[in-house]
């Protein structure tokens, strides 16, 4: 139904897990939640047409949501999640031989327009992260900073292999289906995840078996909407799941109830959920 | 059988008159069983019973009579193994009859008096039949109640429902209680109270007042209250269903006050037990509901939990409760289920009528229309249930469970003309967002299409460009150096010419 639902490759992961074809995958009636999301799922302005359904990856989402007056939520789950069920061993390597940090930076975003840079001191994160990390550091830039050289340069200046998984697409257009596999596959062989804002990319290094740690300048995003409450709210809800040293335990039972580990659903399910089955 | 002296008839007879609906059935039958002592003496039946009733009251006395105020009524009646008196109840009070043992006037005190008789209020008409009684006697006295959920939600209007059997307006009658409290001070000391749920007279239903107060929503008391005031409420037209009053009633242990009767025992009689429903007797026991060899467990039903996790729109922990049933038996622990070896059919009839409950109570829930639709509900339900959803299960569970109920009141119907209203509203946004997302496709075909036509104009660049040419000239060349090929050239060229040849 709506192009976000391609980001990331996620509709087609969802669809190879239902059987159905994932380079092409069928339309999902409503819209999927495509980040981690402090508030209903989606940005604050986001647009719904009438009668399509929000599914969302947990339940929090959906509660907000029904706060703000909105109905017609089913909570499904990370797409990540189910990727890790169709591919238990893409990436894996003895636990003991994980090592590295695969640090992320905070992303802007395409901006459609109105901006959707991030602002902040490059050189300054860089050193903390070098004060802090006691073993390789790999950043991972998405491709809207991996493809500005001032930044990109400034980190692999610093010694840091710099990567990037990938673009998510746009109007169905330049998505990489393989977005999140290749993500997947990376975090698998890494033993921490760090970011400088608690982000999806956290709770996915999470799930994959890595530690977290999230610090440094969260830096500022252009345009940004502080509808929701912004980092200060993110400290007041996720207080386990910042700093430099984060509690393992602690930060795996709130990446599962913020994946929404919980509601995942047989193939069948969400074949009849999203309207996926053939009608006569 | 024994001669009573009294007179066939006495004052205050109807004619022509007929009451229809004379209360009775299996379920009255077998609690009169219970309470009637083996040998009862002298017992009245004041107003119309059915023939079950009759017939046990009179396996047990040898002196019966039955009082009716209709005389056709009262002649259809004469010639069985008891005494026919027709008239009024005043009538026989007149008579001054020996004092009775047992009188039972289960359908009620409203159907005892004819238009020739006193207007006497409902506590004047229970005193007249206590004074029939004897001091110690076992009295059984059915009583409406005015302020029971079907009443309060009956959509007619209050003089529109009794029909014309009343040529005074019994229900305005102000002594006429309302209440078990009331009812119990009108009548004194009654040794037991049950609710009595009926319909046309036929009495499905009798669950005893304390049990029931006590009960509270989706245990199985309440199950048996609210199977009870659905047979009611299924004949009658309403305003709304009564299951969302009863729970709220069940809540506030309030249920036993909104029955749609009683039955009131006075003096001593046999042990009964808790409650009598169509498929049997059940005894509230310590350690649960007792219903013939099946202990129950006195906790939240099945139904219930699943209404309150689908409410909460919590599909976790609805999967997680639904993974624990294992066949039918758990929606319809108090009320049996048909009997079936296979256990997925009968739970497949179970998720049947919980979906038409869910949906056509227009309970909250968390699954998109086009799932509450068909049967896709079922099956991902069965399916959590660790059953797979063949079309065979799917089909014989329909089957077993019947049609969903037509709604019959004005909130349902209300409900689900705003649910089309919505629905249409939903649809034309569907189509607004499938519009939308054509039109992003056809971006990506112009996209694709700029592309193609990119891709052939440079193809064309490339074949007038010198190299291309070059190479071309190359391969004539080398056809012109190969004799075979040339010559095959040469004769499929010349075969065009040849007659015959197309």
């Amino acid at each position: 139904m709506h192009h976000h639902n391609h980001y990331y490759g996620q509709s087609h992961i969802l669809a190879r897990y239902c059987g159905l074809d994932d380079e092409h995958p069928p339309r999902i009636r409503g819209y999927l939640q495509h980040g981690w999301n402090v508030g209903c799922g989606w940005n604050p302005v986001h647009e719904f047409f009438d009668g399509a359904w929000r599914y969302t990856w947990s339940d929090a989402p959906r509660r907000r949501g029904h706060s703000l007056g909105r109905r017609d939520y089913h909570v499904v789950g990370a797409p990540f999640l189910y990727l890790m069920e169709l591919e238990p061993d893409l990436g894996a390597v003895p636990e003991a031989e994980r090592s590295g940090t695969l640090w992320f930076l905070f992303h802007g975003w395409e901006g459609g327009g109105k901006g959707g840079k991030i602002q902040g001191d490059h050189a300054r994160l860089i050193s903390e992260i070098r004060e802090t990390e006691t073993e390789p550091v790999t950043i991972s830039l998405y491709y809207t900073e991996f493809e500005r050289p001032e930044v990109r340069r400034a980190y692999e200046k610093a010694g840091f292999e710099v990567i990037c998984f990938g673009k998510r697409g746009w109007n169905y257009e330049g998505t990489d289906r393989r977005f999140l596999y290749k993500q997947l596959e990376t975090f698998r062989r890494f033993r921490r995840v760090a970011a400088n804002r608690l982000s999806t990319a956290v709770f996915f290094g999470v799930a994959a078996g890595c530690t977290p740690a999230v610090y440094g300048d969260p830096m500022a995003l252009e345009g940004d909407n502080p509808l929701f409450g912004g980092q200060a709210r993110i400290a007041r809800l996720w207080p386990e799941m910042l700093g430099k040293e984060i509690d393992l335990e602690a930060a795996r039972a709130t990446t599962d109830v913020e994946l929404g580990r919980r509601h995942l659903m047989p193939p069948a399910e969400m074949r009849m959920l999203f309207d996926w089955n053939p009608r006569d | 059988m024994t001669e009573t002296k009294l007179p066939p008839i006495v004052r205050g007879e109807i004619q022509p008159w007929t009451d229809r609906d004379a209360t009775g059935g299996p379920v009255l039958t077998a609690f009169l069983a219970d309470l009637l002592p083996a040998t009862a003496g002298r017992v009245l039946v004041a107003g119309p019973h059915d023939a079950g009733v009759l017939e046990l009251v009179a396996s047990r006395s040898a002196d019966v009579s039955v009082l009716l105020r209709s005389v056709s009524d009262a002649e259809a009646l004469r010639g069985g193994t008891w005494s026919v008196v027709t008239g009024a109840l005043d009538g026989l009070a007149d008579e001054k009859p020996e004092p009775f043992d047992v009188v039972i006037a289960a359908d009620g005190l409203d159907r005892l008096l004819g238009p020739d008789s006193p207007a006497l209020d409902w506590v004047e008409r229970a005193g007249l039949l206590r004074g029939l009684a004897a001091p110690d006697a076992l009295v059984v006295v059915g009583v409406a109640n005015d302020f029971s959920l079907t009443a309060l939600l009956d959509r007619r209007p209050v003089p529109e429902r009794h029909g014309d059997d009343e040529w005074r307006p019994l229900h305005d009658d102000p002594r006429r209680p309302a209440s078990p409290a009331q009812t119990e001070a009108a009548l004194g000391g009654a040794a037991r109270r049950y609710a009595l749920f009926a319909t046309a007279g036929r009495v499905h239903t009798l669950l005893d007042s304390g049990a029931l107060a006590r009960t509270r929503p989706g245990l199985p008391g309440s199950g048996i209250a609210l199977a009870g005031l659905a047979a009611v409420a299924g004949g009658m037209p309403l305003l709304a269903p009564v299951t969302d009053a009863a729970e709220a009633a069940a809540r506030a242990g309030m249920l036993d006050a909104v029955a749609p009767g009683w039955l009131i025992v006075l003096g001593q009689g046999g042990a009964t037990h808790t409650a009598y429903t169509p498929s049997g007797t059940a005894d509230l026991e310590e350690d649960g509901w007792r219903f013939g060899d099946r202990l129950v467990p006195d906790v939240e039903s099945a139904e219930t939990v699943l209404f309150r996790l689908a409410a909460a729109e919590d599909v976790p922990g609805f999967r997680e409760y639904a993974a624990r049933l294992t066949d039918g038996a758990f929606f319809d622990r108090v009320h049996g289920l048909v009997a079936v070896s296979d256990n997925e059919i009968p739970l497949a009839a179970a998720w049947f009528r919980f979906r038409d409950r869910l949906i056509g109570g227009h309970r909250r829930h968390p699954w998109p229309p086009w799932m509450a639709e068909g049967d896709d509900l079922v099956k991902t339900w069965l399916a959590m249930s660790g059953a797979e959803p063949t079309p065979e299960i799917l089909a014989r569970g329909r089957e077993i469970a019947g049609p969903p109920a037509e709604p019959l009141d004005l909130r349902t119907v209300l409900a689900d003309a705003e649910k089309a209203r919505r629905t249409a509203e939903e649809r034309a946004g569907h189509i607004f967002g499938l519009e939308r997302t054509i039109g992003f496709r056809d971006r990506q075909l112009r996209t694709r299409e700029q592309q193609l036509r990119e891709m052939r104009a440079e193809l064309r660049l490339l074949k007038s460009g010198r190299a291309v040419r070059m190479v071309s000239l190359v391969g004539r060349v080398a056809r012109l150096r190969d004799p075979k090929r040339l010559a095959g050239a040469v004769k499929r060229r010349a075969r065009r010419f040849l007659p015959g040849r197309s």
